[in-house]
């Protein structure tokens, strides 16, 4: 399959961003010099701000959970940080198949509650004790597609009508619970993130879901993996 | 720094157990390549023996209860000599139910072998059969009777791969002839069956006539214990029950003939 397919979505989400940031910092300055088209001036500034809402505001590495053995992605939260939805791309070694695989994600996260461990970043002593929040719980929801040609949607032509009924051997639907803690980086040594998260997730996927829906002598454990990750938050 | 990304490392690769990298990540912990092991030992205990009796279970997919009742039933039963699945060992192909049939099995007290079935082949599920079990024709031979199993799954295959193969047919009519006298053909799908290549259950059904002593053929795949003679001809076919429906079949083989008999658990 559609290799090309698959480089021409990444190229094209990192093009989009790459715009969205130039023209955030270098257009706004030149249209404001203009003092005769303020209508027309907050109109850009709109649809930049607009725009600039789909420029991802964070950085995220995990491994397993169903995804590969290590998934890096972007993402964007919103929703007073409740909400975050993640693009992961995550590859899977060849072990003993005939070759490596690549994967991509898409997960939802919702987190109910942000509670404050620490006071705020204030001063620059004792900044390791200051910025802790803790996310006692998180809900994740996530497709996932593995590329490759043995791999189908749904069940090709080749096969009688409903005969592996309902069943795709590429999309894999997810469901994770876990928790995490973040720490504000303080003014001073922020590079490139303002806060870095760590966090771990327990998951499984629909086949085994489903598997311990089918024989009660598979146990919830045989079915649920660890997942732990890294998330940085740039803006 | 380095160093603690290091230590991360090492301890996120020995804890593999606790991450699933992908279900079709074919990543196999613990035995590999059982069936020419196990049918070595086949070749090895049963050489010369009077009578040989032998356990045909098939399509346990995903119904491990049943699977273990299945198992714990043979293991009861003094007077087995091995066991063979007929195929579709997982319901859908993944490496984790590869690796939880396989667990059940090895619960035998009897060596065994398995054929792959078609929900054998889902996603890269092909790939963990052999490398679990092994190749997908193969053959061993108990007691002077040749055990010739065949992959013939050829719907997975979109009818283009040779299967059945008929190359290794002819190969497994002359290999060791000198060793066998009589042959059991056995196979996940059967002839006319919607895996089967139907444009071939003729040619297929002739090559078989060139086995010595053809005495009849076992299939699984249609979750029935149907009997059979599918080319009106007297060759039987013995259909294998899924393991939902809790029976199997033993066959009695004796110098002078065979016996099947049902057994419900």
């Amino acid at each position: 399959m559609k290799w090309n397919k698959f480089i021409i979505s990444i190229v094209l989400t990192l093009n989009m961003a790459a715009t969205v940031w130039a023209q955030d910092s270098t257009s706004v300055k030149r249209e404001k010099k203009s003092q005769d088209c303020e209508e027309y001036c907050n109109y850009v500034e709109r649809y930049q701000h607009r725009w600039a809402l789909l420029v991802p505001n964070q950085f995220v590495v995990q491994n397993a959970g169903n995804m590969g053995v290590l998934s890096v992605g972007i993402g964007w939260g919103y929703g007073h940080e409740h909400w975050e939805t993640h693009l992961l791309f995550g590859y899977i070694p060849k072990h003993q198949s005939t070759r490596g695989k690549l994967t991509m994600t898409v997960k939802e996260n919702y987190i109910p509650w942000n509670v404050r461990l620490s006071a705020p970043q204030n001063t620059s002593d004792g900044f390791l004790k200051h910025g802790w929040t803790l996310n006692p719980l998180t809900a994740s929801i996530y497709v996932n597609t593995v590329f490759g040609h043995e791999f189908w949607k749904l069940q090709p032509s080749r096969y009688p009508d409903k005969y592996y009924e309902l069943m795709s051997t590429k999309y894999r639907l997810n469901v994770a619970f876990g928790q995490r803690i973040t720490w504000d980086i303080p003014c001073k040594y922020r590079k490139c993130a303002k806060s870095v998260s760590l966090f771990y997730e327990v998951s499984s996927c629909d086949f085994y879901i489903r598997a311990m829906y089918l024989d009660s002598s598979i146990s919830l454990k045989d079915i649920i993996g660890l997942s732990i990750g890294i998330k940085l938050q740039i803006m | 720094m380095k160093k603690l990304l290091y230590v991360l490392l090492v301890l996120l690769t020995s804890c593999d157990d606790m991450f699933s990298t992908h279900p079709y990540d074919v990543n196999i912990k613990g035995e590999k390549g059982i069936n020419s092991t196990q049918s070595a030992e086949i070749e090895r205990r049963f050489v010369e023996k009077d009578t040989l009796r032998v356990a045909f279970i098939s399509d346990t997919h995903l119904w491990h209860s049943d699977a273990k009742d299945e198992v714990a039933d043979i293991n009861n039963r003094e007077d087995i000599d091995f066991v063979i699945h007929c195929g579709d060992l997982t319901d859908t192909g993944t490496t984790k139910e590869f690796e939880w049939s396989r667990d059940i099995l090895t619960g035998l007290r009897y060596p065994f072998v398995a054929l792959v079935g078609n929900h054998d082949f889902l996603g890269v599920g092909d790939q963990t059969y052999c490398v679990m079990y092994g190749s997908m024709d193969f053959s061993f031979i108990a007691n002077r009777v040749k055990f010739v199993c065949l992959n013939t799954n050829a719907t997975e295959y979109d009818y283009m791969a040779a299967v059945p193969n008929f190359d290794y047919m002819e190969e497994e009519i002359i290999k060791d002839s000198a060793n066998f006298d009589r042959t059991i053909v056995v196979m996940h799908a059967p002839p006319y069956s919607d895996q089967f290549n139907n444009n071939v259950c003729k040619a297929f059904r002739s090559y078989l006539d060139f086995f010595p002593g053809l005495m009849c053929c076992v299939y699984g795949h249609n979750h029935n214990d149907k009997v059979d003679d599918i080319y009106e001809d007297g060759l039987i076919f013995y259909g294998i029950d899924c393991a939902l429906h809790r029976n199997y079949r033993i066959m009695t083989i004796t110098p002078d003939g065979y016996e099947m008999e049902q057994i419900y658990y």
